[in-house]
């Protein structure tokens, strides 16, 4: 038999020796890990939805009907003199009929309700910081040439906001849920070794290496964090995947997401999972074989 | 192949184990270790495979300078030594065969060499007839001799015998120490602790006597003398 099958043998023995706790270090991994890998998809979906938005129109200026071609060009002109402002389109009646039949395209009795004639020319403003809103509203304000504006700044702010407390939240729960993990790993190995208490006694009598003797303790752990890191990830890719054709995605943003930030995400939790079980390891057995 | 000199031994609390211990075990030589309990017998064989550190004093075992040598490095120590205790430390879910292999698995050896040198050791310590039996089906004199074949195994250069016929009446007594000259004989070094003195006298092999942490005696062809 060489060393490495007799390594995997006892990897194995190990674990079957306490079947419960090893199948709930796998959960607890497996919770901690889907937490951190749906919180940072959910964040960068929403970043890339944001970032769309953030970089198309951040406030609109309808303009009132009466408004001259002299006065619609003068607003124009003026609020691409403001610093905060990168560019300004104006958008004819026509553009907007255009836009609207776009939009609605699958909702033919609206359509033909609408009195296109009552909608609004307007101009589309793109913010160096979308979060400079604000200021583009008090210029405007009693503005006669403006009839209304809209921005599309706060829900980005409150979104974004919203997402940090949730990327935040959930990533202490899943601090929280990675230390019981890591407490029920040291328990598991230190049982196995305690069970072996005799067999690891001979192994350094007959000259066995400290390192050989530990191997199949960090293999266990290894494995044990490994395999619920796994299924964490395939969940996390399942139900993105899922949602992607769901009538929640449809019906308020794109579950855009590049496939190269999920295997980054991917290797980044299965290397961390790796060291993590290297680490349980070293710290679970390591009194044990000192003794 | 064992050289001390000048060592000692103080445990944490000051009881002091060893003191001032100078003696030289030469290859192929087999050595009787004797004294009472409390002497430093298994402190003496403790520190040769470095499972005590030496407070003083310099240390040579197999050309490894023992008190020099890091942690990490005492396997490769052990690896030129076979020790026995006096518990037999057999592992109870392994059986005969199992628990003599078990130190050329760990070793790393060839599933093909296991079989073949197991069986050698069997024959060699007389238990083919017990090669599947566990051990609590075997008498304290075969799962000595069980003990024994295991630290063997791996051809070590020296064997370090802890009481090994501690437990046993003198009729298996004398079977052990019959298969420990017959290891001798075949080249291995063997240092035996042990305070009976019916075999020593019997046997008339070099003697080094320890009372209270010091050499007292050390006679080739020595008795144990009573004291």
């Amino acid at each position: 038999m060489n060393k490495f099958s007799y390594v995997v043998k006892n990897t194995i023995l190990n674990m079957r020796r306490t079947p419960l706790l090893v199948f709930a270090t796998i959960i607890a991994v497996l919770v901690s890990s889907f937490l951190v890998f749906t919180t940072l998809s959910a964040r960068s979906i929403v970043q890339n939805n944001t970032l769309r938005w953030q970089n198309g129109t951040h406030v609109v200026v309808f303009l009132d009907d009466r408004v001259t071609t002299t006065a619609h060009k003068q607003l124009q002109e003026s609020l691409e003199s403001y610093s905060e402002v990168r560019t300004v389109d104006y958008f004819t009646k026509a553009e907007a009929e255009d836009e609207f039949r776009a939009l609605f395209k699958d909702q033919p009795d609206l359509l033909s309700e609408v009195d296109y004639e009552k909608l609004p020319s307007s101009l589309r403003v793109n913010l160096n910081n979308p979060s400079d809103y604000e200021l583009i509203i008090e210029r405007m304000d009693g503005n006669p040439a403006v009839k209304e504006i809209r921005t599309s700044g706060e829900a980005i702010e409150r979104l974004l906001s919203l997402t940090d407390t949730l990327v935040v939240s959930a990533s202490a729960f899943a601090l929280l849920v990675g230390f019981a993990a890591f407490i029920l790993i040291i328990n598991t190995l230190r049982l196995a070794a305690y069970s072996k208490k005799k067999e690891i006694k001979i192994m350094r009598l007959v000259g066995a290496s400290s390192t050989y003797i530990r191997l199949p303790f960090i293999f266990e752990a290894i494995f044990e964090s490994l395999i619920g890191t796994s299924i964490a990830v395939g969940l996390g890719w399942g139900i993105i995947e899922y949602s992607k054709n769901s009538i929640v995605a449809e019906s308020i943003f794109d579950i855009t997401i590049s496939d190269s930030y999920l295997i980054y995400l991917t290797l980044v939790l299965l290397l961390s999972s790796i060291v993590f079980g290297l680490f349980a390891s070293f710290v679970g057995i390591r009194k044990v074989l000192n003794d | 192949m064992i050289n001390l000199n000048n060592v000692s031994l103080v445990f944490q609390g000051g009881s002091v184990a060893l003191s001032n211990i100078t003696t030289s075990i030469n290859e192929g030589e087999f050595v009787y270790l004797v004294g009472h309990s409390g002497s430093g017998k298994s402190s003496f064989l403790k520190l040769l495979y470095k499972e005590y550190i030496s407070t003083k004093g310099e240390i040579e075992v197999a050309g490894l300078n023992v008190v020099e040598l890091p942690k990490w490095k005492t396997p490769l120590l052990r690896r030129n030594l076979g020790i026995v205790t006096q518990e037999p430390q057999l592992l109870e879910n392994r059986n005969t065969y199992e628990n003599i292999s078990f130190a050329l698995e760990v070793m790393g050896i060839k599933a093909e060499e296991i079989e073949s040198k197991t069986n050698t050791l069997l024959d060699l310590v007389e238990l083919n007839e017990n090669a599947f039996k566990f051990p609590n089906q075997l008498s304290g004199g075969e799962q000595t001799r069980v003990s024994i074949a295991r630290a063997i195994a791996n051809n070590p250069l020296i064997l370090l015998c802890d009481e090994p016929t501690g437990n046993l009446d003198p009729d298996l007594s004398v079977q052990i120490v019959s298969l420990l000259e017959k290891i001798n004989r075949a080249g291995t070094t063997v240092v035996m602790a042990t305070h009976d003195s019916s075999i020593v006298n019997r046997r008339k092999k070099r003697v080094i006597e320890l009372s209270n942490g010091k050499i007292v005696r050390d006679d080739e062809q020595g008795r144990y003398i009573l004291r």
